[in-house]
């Protein structure tokens, strides 16, 4: 299904590909997503998704816990934010990607969103107050 | 009394902005959190089916320019 989404990746894969070289990257075929999405159901609506693995937590924990993060790109709508949500992705890939504990830097960044968000909520309606 | 009325709607407005905040936090990073998250234990399945289709060779790394 063609989606803002799916546009956005396309255009930037190239971007994202360079910038992910010393890694392999893994694109799974039109065919092979649709059986895949048959297989896993609660993936559908979200593609396109970026999964991206950490070897070291798999070869030392397997996937019962922390094995790595992903992108569900589809659960953006708008051009607009599936562009900001792959460059917010691809920023995040680059600066942690010796990071020591990678799953705190995640958790620790979702939290972060999560108050900035708030903060500005609450700043627009002081602002709508004062007749800004 | 006056006074004592807008001291008890003050606290009142005051809680219900805070517990507006606290709702608001936890709405976003729920939404975040759907967007983008860490792969653990519930991703266990989708995970061992995408590395086995690496090991098997099903799945090659991309050497392409661009997406098809």
């Amino acid at each position: 299904m063609d989606s803002a989404a799916r546009r956005v990746l396309h255009e930037n894969f190239a971007l994202i590909r360079d910038l992910q070289k010393d890694d392999p990257i893994y694109v799974l075929s039109r065919e092979k997503s649709v059986d895949f999405m048959r297989r896993h159901g609660s993936r559908i609506g979200r593609d396109p998704i970026i999964a991206v693995h950490d070897m070291q937590a798999l070869i030392k924990g397997g996937t019962s816990g922390f094995h790595g993060f992903r992108l569900s790109l589809g659960l953006l709508r708008t051009p607009e934010q599936a562009l900001m949500g792959l460059q917010a992705f691809a920023r995040f890939l680059v600066e942690h990607r010796h990071s020591s504990d990678l799953e705190a830097d995640i958790r620790t960044r979702l939290r972060r969103e999560g108050f900035a968000g708030a903060i500005e909520i609450a700043m627009h309606h002081e602002a709508r107050e004062i007749g800004e | 009394m006056f006074d004592r009325v807008t001291e008890v709607i003050s606290l009142v407005l005051g809680a219900l902005a805070i517990g507006y905040l606290v709702y608001e936090i936890d709405r976003r990073q729920r939404k975040l959190h759907d967007i983008w998250d860490v792969l653990d234990g519930e991703d266990a399945l989708i995970t061992d089916s995408l590395e086995d289709m690496v090991e098997s060779g099903e799945l090659r790394p991309f050497a392409g320019a661009a997406l098809a």
